[in-house]
């Protein structure tokens, strides 16, 4: 983190004392444009996201070009709508906030730079956030609209979606000399692993693309997963190689067999035709709904569905309690746009259950690792608003930053790879 | 155009083939990954990248989501680029990427999904173009073909 007094251009901008302090938050990271104010860290003021969902579409997955060029459509509304929604004047804010990465570096950049642009012009303070770290406060933010208690640290984030997969703990520590005791926490993360290829929410939309169903991939394979059998095939399970020469460790995901595997099994089951069909049937009835979709999906597709999704939340669930374990953490977070995953939902909801009712003849078998909901920690998830990109998970993360007068410097760039704890 | 078959019978193999044809790696210059879904592409860039010594292997992921992963070279290779041309529709939009501007300096460009890359994208001079088609074969095995100017 750069120090202010890095920035030639000026000096340490004023932090607010006294009265709520406004947070606005701009996010760009990928296809979604969002702002939001928030208010001490914990109220959300507004909250607005404009998705280019539909102009993606139409590519089968976000598009770079397309992506900054609707960023730089859509930013200036949005960000006047959330500070109007807010009730709020430009001159009332007490920052602003910007994803710096990890993302796509042109959707970065414009936000980026329309941020730096906006706080120079109010002169407020700027607040670089990772994009990750906005995902792991959007629980902690959940946890206070919910009005409930802070969950307890040190926690274990599980990061899904489209472009991350990562097991990270996060700490808090609390600075003793502050005079604000309880939000003027530090944060520190430490990650324990990550995919070695493909994210899951990729692999979810390359696998929805290659089976005909369009993108997004996450929320219709969801659905289908329902209609079919989760034992019908079974995958490989991809074991993390761990040697001298590697750094990474078992911990780390590999989603890159599984889409591989899913393919083999479309070939070697015929399934080329029934996509097809599939696939001209999305291009004239562009507005299909999930019923028409599960009306022309065959019962060997349905199957093969639910399998793959049952193989991919298995690998989030047993890796995220084999390092809950490992590390003796005293909270478990499931966040990013996967987190909205019925099943994954489903199974980490019934750990928190006690132990799981016995099963009809045909269900999943409930795996071993999942016996050990004793000791499970609680397991927190955000709303969904909140697990899929948002701004006001960025102004959340932002609030202790400010606090800690952790400002960026004018000429921090946005960077597509920023690893988290960077 | 020479060319080089060669099959490879796991992952491991696949990188290890990745380690020793960045070797023979002069930048700048372009590596075109051509093959389907899971015929390795990743896999071989994975060995590229780490033969290269700009990365551990493990730290080389799919690029699909960013487009573009950069990692600084050593040695005589400034910039290793691993780009995913996966989600690119046109040619308008390979312009925006502007991989010309990559190679102009000692650079070596490694492109999944390489069949995306007309003509028109690629380096004039014979020599600093190498085509690798991928193949599967059965579970692991993967036929891997080099073709390169003599």
């Amino acid at each position: 983190m750069t120090e202010p007094n890095e920035t030639p251009t000026r000096s340490t901008p004023p932090v607010r004392i006294l009265g709520p302090i406004r947070i606005l938050g701009i996010e760009t990271s990928c296809d979604e444009t969002a702002a939001a104010v928030i208010e001490d860290g914990v109220r959300i003021c507004s909250s607005v996201v404009a998705s280019q969902m539909a102009t993606h579409g139409k590519y089968g997955g976000v598009v770079p070009e397309l992506a900054s060029r609707e960023h730089l459509r859509a930013i200036v509304p949005i960000v006047r709508q959330a500070v109007e929604d807010a009730g709020l004047s430009y001159s009332q804010l007490d920052a602003i906030a910007v994803t710096q990465g990890p993302g796509l570096v042109g959707s970065l950049l414009g936000g980026l730079t329309y941020a730096k642009s906006l706080a120079l012009a109010l002169g407020k303070p700027l607040v670089a956030v990772n994009h990750l770290e906005g995902h792991i406060h959007a629980v902690i933010l959940e946890e206070h609209l919910a009005g409930r208690p802070d969950p307890e640290f040190p926690a274990l984030a599980l990061v899904v979606s489209g472009g991350h997969t990562l097991l990270a703990v996060a700490e808090r520590e609390t600075k003793k000399d502050s005079v604000l005791s309880d939000s003027s926490a530090v944060f520190s993360y430490h990650i324990l692993g990550r995919t070695r290829d493909d994210a899951a929410g990729e692999a979810y939309d390359k696998v929805a693309k290659l089976l005909g169903y369009g993108y997004p991939g996450g929320p219709v394979l969801d659905r289908l997963a329902r209609h079919g059998n989760s034992g019908a095939v079974a995958f490989t399970k991809p074991k993390m190689k761990v040697t001298k020469t590697t750094k990474g460790n078992a911990l780390d995901f590999s989603f890159s067999g599984i889409k591989t595997a899913v393919l083999r099994y479309v070939e070697s089951h015929g399934l080329a035709e029934e996509i097809a069909e599939r696939n001209s049937f999305r291009r004239e009835n562009p507005t299909a709904g999930f019923d028409e979709l599960l009306a022309h999906s065959s019962r060997t597709t349905l199957d093969l569905v639910a399998s793959f999704q049952r193989a991919v939340v298995d690998d989030l669930v047993e890796h995220t309690l084999e390092a809950a374990e490992r590390e003796g953490v005293n909270s478990i977070f499931v966040t990013g746009g996967v987190a909205a995953n019925s099943l994954l939902r489903e199974r980490f909801s019934r750990l928190r259950a006690g132990p799981p009712e016995p099963q009809p003849r045909g269900a999943p078998q409930v795996r071993a690792t999942e016996r050990w909901s004793a000791a499970c920690p609680p397991v927190y998830f955000p709303r969904l608003s909140l697990s899929t990109d948002n701004a006001a998970m960025i102004a959340a993360a932002a609030f202790p930053k400010y606090l800690a007068r952790q400002f960026a410097a004018w000429d921090v760039p946005p960077d597509a790879s920023l690893a988290l704890g960077q | 155009m020479d060319a080089r078959s060669i099959v490879t019978q796991s992952p491991e193999e696949t990188i290890a083939l990745g380690h020793e044809l960045a070797r023979e790696l002069t930048p700048p210059v372009l590596v075109l990954l051509l093959g389907e879904l899971g015929a390795g592409k990743t896999t071989l860039a994975k060995g590229l990248v780490a033969g290269l010594s700009a990365a551990p292997e493990e730290e080389v992921t799919s690029p699909t989501f960013t487009m573009i992963h950069e990692y600084a070279g050593r040695h005589n290779v400034a910039r290793v680029y691993h780009v995913d041309l996966y989600r690119v529709e046109s040619a308008r939009e390979l312009e925006t990427l502007g991989l010309e501007d990559l190679l102009a300096e000692r650079a070596v460009v490694i492109v999944e999904w390489g069949e995306k890359l007309g003509p028109a994208f690629r380096p004039s001079a014979p020599d600093r173009l190498i085509e690798i088609h991928l193949k599967t074969v059965s579970e692991n095995e993967r036929s891997i073909e080099i073709r390169a100017a003599k």
